[in-house]
Order: C-alpha cells, then sequence, then structure tokens
C-alpha cells in the first residue's frame, strides 16, 4: 500500500514531473494575477475593500508578485525545463520522482507563501518578502531540480549542446547563487549596502533566471513551431557571453540618485546600455530564423505567442536602457512608467513565452489534443489587448506622475489625475484573469474529459540543433 | 570537445568577477559613517518608534513611500546622506512614489492628523488613495505614528534666526529698549495681561490656545506658528519680543510694532512665553481622534495686574 502511495504522489511515469510542474504552476497564476488584479481595483477604488488586513493593497501586492515569479513563472520554467532538456538530450528526465518530490515542496512553499505574505509576514525587502524557513524550502526545490537537469544532460545521448541548454544550464547555476545573496539571512549590513545587495537581487532574479530561461525557451520554441534551422549558432553564443556579461552588474540603476558610490552607479549604467549588444543579437537570431514563416504567425497559435513574446521582448529591452541613463531616470524614477515597464518584462516577454511553451508541450506530454482551439484563441487575444492597455495606461500615467513630481504639485492634487488610468488598468487586468480562467478551464476539459490520441503533430519535430 | 567545460569555466568566472565587483567590493569599500541625522533603531531610545518600525515594514508602506529625498524634491527637505542609513536594515528606500516622500515627514503634521489620516485617509486629504489602516490595533497605530514622526527630526538646522542686535543689550538700541522695559515677562500677571491683547489680535491666526489653528490659518499659505511646540521653550524675551514686532518675513505675519504699543507687546511676550507644552502631544486613543478636538484655554489665575501707563512711548 505504501508503495502505491509513493506512486502515487511521487510518480515515476515518464512526464509526470513536467505535467505536474505546469499544473500547479497554472493554479498559482490563477491566485496570484487574481491578487494583482484586485490590488489594482484598489488603486481606483482605495475603500473596496475594508478593514480586512488580508486584502489591503500592500499585502495583496506582496502576494502577487510571489505568487507570480515564483508560483507561476518560475514552476513554469521549471516544467518547461523538464520537457525541453530531455527532449535536447534526446534521453529521459533523470528522476522522475525527485521531479514530482520538487514540485510537492514548492506547492507547501507556495501554501506558506500565502498564509504569510497576505497576513504581512515579510522580511520587508522587495522581492525577497519571503521568510527565512521559505527561503530554506525555495533554495531545495532550485538545488534539486538543478540536479535533475545537470545529471540529465550529463547522461544525455547527443554531444553537442543546443543553445537552448547553454541558457537553462548557465540560469541553473545563476539563480541559487542569486538568490542566496538575495536573501541576506545571515548577514545585517547597513541600510545602503542592503539597498545595494537588494537590487543586486531584485535585477538578477530577473536577469539571471527570467530572461535567461525565457530566452532559452525562445531559441528552444521557435525552431520547433516553424520547422526551420537557427539562423546562427554563433550570433546564439555572442548572445549568451553578452547576457552572461553585462545582466549581472546592472541591479544599482535602481538606487542612481541615491547617495551609493558613483563608481558603481557607472558600472550600473554602462552595462545596463551594453545589454542592448545581446538583446539584438538574440533578436536578430530570432527574426532570421522566421524569415519566411511569418504567415505561420495566423494560423499557429503558440507560435503567436512566442512571436508576441519576442516582439515585447525588443520592446522591454530597449526601455530598459534608456530608463538606466541618468537623465531619463532622473524623470522616470518612481512613477507608473517603471510598473509598467516590469509588467512589460514578466507578463509581456516571459508569460507569454511560457504559455506559448505550455500550449506545445501539454499535447507531447500527455497525448491529448487541446480541447478547443477557439479558447486558445480567446485566451491570446484577451491577454494580449489587456496587455496592450495595461501597458499603454501605465506609461501615460507615469509620465503625468513623473511630470507632478517635476512641478512639485503636491500628491494628493495629481493622484486624483491618476486614477482613470488606474481604472483603465484594472480593465486590462480583468481581460487578463479572464483569459487566464478560459486557459485553466481549456486545460482541464483536455486533461480529464477528451481520451489519449497520439497525434502524428504531437511528436517532437526533428530540427537539426 | 572541451568547449562546453571551457564554457562552463568562463560561466564560473564571469560570475563571481561580477559578485566580486559589485557585491563583496561595495561591502569592503563603502561603509558610511553614521550621519548622526538618521535614526538608530538598534538602541531603545525611541521607544516605541522601533516597533512602529517593524509595523511599517509590515503593512508595506515602503510599497508607495518612500524615504529617500533627490535632489530633484522640492519641498521634502534636505538630501539624504550616505550615513542616514546605517541603521535602516531591512531599507526602506522605497520602490515607487504613488505617495509623498516620508524622509523628513517627522513633525509635519500633528499626530493626530497623521492617526486619522491612518483610520480614513480621504478624511483628512480628500485626494488621498491610501488604502485605510483601521484594522490596526491601537497600540500598533500609536507605535506606527511615533515612528513616522521620528523620520527626519534629528535634522535640526544649524542656525536658528536671532533677534538683531537692536533688541539685544549689545548696542546702544538694545540697551535702550531693555531699560525702558517694566513688565515682568515671567510673572504670570502680565501673562495675564497678555492673553487679552493676544486674543483680541493674535487668535484669529494663532488660535485661542497658540496651537497655530486659528479660523484665518485656513487661508493662509504659510500656516502660523503652533506655539505648543516644545522647540520655542529656546526663545529668549529679545527674540519673542523681535518676531511680535518684526512679523515673520514671507509669511502674513504682520509687524505689530505698527500697532500695539511696546508695552503691550512685552505683554504679549509675557504669555507667549507660558504656551509651550513639555513634549509633542499625541493622542493614545482612538476615539479622541474622532470627536471634535475641543477647545481648551490656557488656565486663568487670580493675580491681578495694573497697566502701565508709562514708558517711553
Amino acid at each position: 500500500m505504501s508503495n502505491s502511495l509513493v506512486d502515487k504522489f511521487l510518480s515515476n511515469q515518464e512526464g509526470s514531473a513536467s505535467r505536474n510542474f505546469f499544473l500547479s504552476a497554472l493554479w498559482w497564476s490563477l491566485w496570484g494575477m487574481s491578487a494583482g488584479l484586485l490590488a489594482g481595483l484598489e488603486f481606483s477604488m482605495p475603500d473596496l475593500v475594508h478593514n480586512i488586513p488580508q486584502l489591503a493593497m500592500p499585502h495583496l501586492r506582496m502576494f502577487h508578485v510571489n505568487a507570480v515569479a515564483i508560483g507561476w513563472l518560475s514552476m513554469g520554467y521549471v516544467a518547461a525545463m523538464f520537457h525541453m532538456v530531455p527532449t535536447l538530450c534526446k534521453t529521459k528526465l533523470w528522476s522522475e520522482r525527485l521531479g514530482n518530490f520538487t514540485m510537492w515542496a514548492w506547492n507547501v512553499l507556495m501554501i506558506g507563501a500565502m498564509c504569510t505574505l497576505l497576513n504581512g509576514n515579510t522580511e520587508g525587502r522587495e522581492y525577497a518578502e519571503l521568510g527565512a524557513l521559505l527561503d530554506v524550502i525555495v533554495m531545495v526545490g532550485l538545488v534539486s531540480v538543478a540536479w535533475n537537469i545537470y545529471m540529465t544532460v550529463v547522461n544525455r545521448r547527443v554531444k553537442k549542446l543546443y543553445v537552448s541548454l547553454w541558457y537553462f544550464l548557465g540560469s541553473l547555476f545563476w539563480f541559487p547563487l542569486v538568490y542566496i545573496i538575495g536573501q541576506r539571512t545571515f548577514v545585517s549590513l547597513p541600510g545602503l549596502n542592503d539597498a545595494i545587495i537588494g537590487w543586486f537581487y531584485g535585477h538578477n532574479i530577473l536577469g539571471m533566471w527570467f530572461t535567461t530561461v525565457g530566452v532559452g525557451m525562445m531559441y528552444y520554441l521557435l525552431p520547433r513551431l516553424t520547422g526551420a534551422p537557427l539562423y546562427s549558432h554563433g550570433l546564439s553564443m555572442l548572445g549568451f557571453w553578452g547576457i552572461a556579461l553585462f545582466y549581472a552588474p546592472t541591479g544599482t540603476h535602481h538606487i542612481l540618485q541615491s547617495p551609493v558610490p558613483e563608481w558603481l552607479k557607472a558600472i550600473a549604467v554602462i552595462s545596463s546600455i551594453f545589454l542592448l549588444v545581446p538583446v539584438f543579437t538574440v533578436l536578430t537570431n530570432f527574426f532570421m530564423t522566421m524569415k519566411g514563416k511569418w504567415g505561420m504567425v495566423v494560423t499557429d497559435i503558440p507560435l503567436r505567442f512566442a512571436v508576441t513574446s519576442c516582439m515585447f521582448y525588443l520592446v522591454t529591452c530597449t526601455q530598459g536602457p534608456f530608463q538606466a541613463t541618468r537623465w531619463v531616470n532622473w524623470y522616470l524614477h518612481f512613477t507608473q512608467w517603471v510598473v509598467g515597464h516590469a509588467h512589460l518584462a514578466l507578463l509581456g516577454t516571459f508569460s507569454f513565452i511560457l504559455t506559448s511553451a505550455f500550449y506545445y508541450s501539454m499535447p507531447r506530454l500527455t497525448g491529448r489534443q487541446w480541447h478547443s482551439q477557439g479558447l486558445i484563441r480567446a485566451h491570446y487575444w484577451l491577454k494580449f489587448l489587456g496587455f496592450s492597455l495595461m501597458m499603454t495606461s501605465l506609461t501615460i500615467a507615469g509620465l503625468v506622475q513623473s511630470a507632478g513630481w517635476h512641478h512639485g504639485i503636491p500628491v494628493d492634487q495629481w493622484v486624483i489625475e491618476l486614477v482613470p488610468y488606474w481604472f483603465l488598468r484594472s480593465i486590462s487586468g480583468i481581460m487578463i484573469v479572464t483569459g487566464q480562467f478560459i486557459f485553466a478551464y481549456n486545460t482541464y476539459k483536455t486533461l480529464y474529459t477528451r481520451a489519449v490520441v497520439v497525434a502524428p503533430a504531437a511528436k517532437p519535430k526533428e530540427v537539426k540543433v | 570537445m572541451y568547449g562546453y567545460r571551457l564554457g562552463a569555466i568562463g560561466i564560473v568566472i564571469t560570475f563571481f568577477t561580477i559578485i566580486f565587483s559589485t557585491v563583496l567590493m561595495p561591502m569592503v569599500l563603502f561603509q558610511p559613517k553614521p550621519a548622526h541625522t538618521g535614526n538608530d533603531y538598534s538602541t531603545e531610545t525611541v521607544g516605541n518608534a522601533a516597533r512602529g518600525r517593524q509595523i511599517y515594514v509590515r503593512e508595506g508602506c515602503f510599497y508607495c513611500h518612500t524615504q529617500f529625498t533627490r535632489l530633484q524634491d522640492r519641498g521634502y527637505g534636505p538630501l539624504v546622506q550616505a550615513g542616514d542609513y546605517n541603521y535602516e536594515t531591512p531599507h526602506q528606500l522605497g520602490t515607487a512614489r504613488t505617495g509623498p516622500d516620508l524622509t523628513n515627514e517627522g513633525g509635519r503634521f500633528p499626530s493626530q492628523w497623521q492617526k486619522a489620516h491612518l483610520v480614513q485617509p480621504r478624511a483628512v486629504k480628500p485626494g488621498s488613495i491610501m488604502p485605510s489602516f483601521s484594522y490596526l490595533s491601537d497600540e500598533d497605530m500609536n507605535d506606527l505614528v511615533a515612528y513616522i514622526q521620528t523620520l527626519g527630526n534629528k535634522r535640526l538646522p544649524q542656525h536658528y534666526v536671532e533677534a538683531p542686535d537692536e533688541y539685544r543689550d549689545t548696542t546702544e538700541a538694545g540697551r535702550a529698549l531693555l531699560a525702558r522695559r517694566h513688565v515682568d515677562t515671567n510673572a504670570s500677571a502680565s501673562a495675564n495681561a497678555g492673553r487679552g491683547i493676544y486674543t483680541q489680535n493674535c487668535a484669529a491666526c494663532h488660535g485661542l490656545d497658540g496651537r497655530g489653528n486659528g479660523p484665518n490659518s485656513i487661508t493662509l499659505e504659510k500656516k502660523p506658528a503652533n506655539f505648543t511646540r516644545p522647540f520655542y521653550k529656546q526663545y529668549d524675551d529679545s527674540m519673542w519680543f523681535y518676531r511680535t514686532s518684526e512679523g515673520v518675513a514671507g509669511t502674513r505675519m504682520p509687524r505689530w510694532n505698527q500697532i500695539l504699543t511696546e508695552e503691550q507687546r512685552w505683554y504679549v511676550v509675557a504669555y507667549l512665553k507660558t504656551l509651550q507644552k513639555d513634549t509633542e502631544e499625541t493622542v493614545d486613543k482612538l476615539e479622541d481622534v474622532e470627536k471634535a478636538q475641543q477647545v481648551k484655554l490656557p488656565v486663568l489665575s487670580h493675580e491681578e495686574y495694573e497697566p502701565h501707563t508709562g514708558g517711553g512711548e
């Protein structure tokens, strides 16, 4: 009996770890995005929720950030890697049991995060709000994922490493270290040093994890979905080393006007601008790979998600270095523009590529075709239009707000001017959350009401790597 | 064949070089000395404010309020210095500004205002979008207000305005002025006399009990002084007399030497000196905030005063 229980909860079935991770990610995305929507509604209707501390705006914000970053995106990334790495290595995942164990640990972590963050039990550091015990669970999860993936690569049956693997392996080396440094559980540094390390972490959780795994997924998905070989292996290496070199020191551009050492600010600004090199290298590679295949975007919706993601990547990574320069930062810092930029990276770019990976991988993992193509289209348009509206309203709100600061107008006078934009942002939030619920419904119908049909299209396409 | 091993070594070396340059180097090279203008929460000198800071962190106030005055933030007080943050761990520099910067918030509003702002922000600032923190316990709210009132309060000015020489005994004119004075500014009889003059001339702006909340204060851009602040204890007679006589430049405060006699001004000085409290006043109970503020007149003594008709004028 115990054996069957172990088989039930720590399944050894091929692809089960990836599938379970995908489903957990989807589950936490519903919570995280709904929390974000409610927090957004409270900007234009501050008395919407009264006297419930768990639903106060700051508590919702902590939970929103952690649920979306650690629940939805990180779990989804692990799921995608558990599917892509074995495919690229032409082997099985090293241990499905370890993968499923990680999945349970990660879900326990998310339940803990939900219980603590909504009550305000926080370490008070942005993006590192989780308490020390939960940090330990994150580390256990990350180390076991890294071990699983490294052992899979060690046991591979192809000699060369495809560029996606470079990105995945690099991320799994960088991210646990960045996370340990960012938590500062064992050191207490004076305020400004705390801020320097805080933004090293805050920016590199994006740069050394979300970006690198996300770009690795783009490298995997675009050639597979279009059936075209990658344009240039040399360019992909240049992009990889560019990110490895230029991304990590940029964090200080978040505190560019604070009294931290000037040499540190100089490193941050210069490497932020150099980031344009890997970004344009990577995107040149993608767009040349897409050459002659743009028409497929009309019919192939996972590809449409992936290409949209690349487009938002172009926008966000042009905006980023622009904002990191001193004079633009001087004007735009601390405004809603920055909130829009953060959503452009995490929602526009990496959530889209993760959704593409989800739609691409799920039939290949379970052998079931999607329940409804119409619902996938609805998801795409709700998410795309909703996000475009969010981006526009937050960008304009940021410009209005920075003009308010610039002219020294009291806050309570210009904040009224921003309420319409925040209302538009709430509408966009409703669209995005509706899209995500449609996504969840479609997944539920696919997995639990459809028979297994291994269609030829569902097998991985052989592509020259 | 060694390609990926070289690559792996490359990744490791690159990453640790960056950690070295942007994490370890600042830890070693960047050691600002405490500026003595930042608050020291490692000691218990500020009492409840240390707990109030934990509540500030717990409630996520830093998501909307920064503690980070920059060059371009006009009207938010002096620029922050590196040493200000030596006791601020975790740092509360902030991340976005949906509300005002709080670096120098302490003392800018009365504690009652701050507490009412926490209970229902829109009752005291109609445009505010701050969520209501009415779910906080009374103790939590008092501590949080105590913390907010400490922010920036150590940035005391280095030089105060002093009464000019013609009001002090360093010059001929000053000595003549003091020689003409026959009002004992420390006697409660003089204060009683001054209270009548104050009520007729000053209370419209400064309020009946000197809190700076008279009916005219609503219309004034530069708010009238609150004489109950402990700050005013350091004023000596000549400074009070100078202020009363010549007003405050840049405000609507009149030059009373055009209106009141020298004797009357000395009586007013005697009254003003009785108004200071020992500490800034805070409200300890939530109910006190919601009640309308009672006007408390200063206690009248039964000593009589005799108007002096002599003097230099």
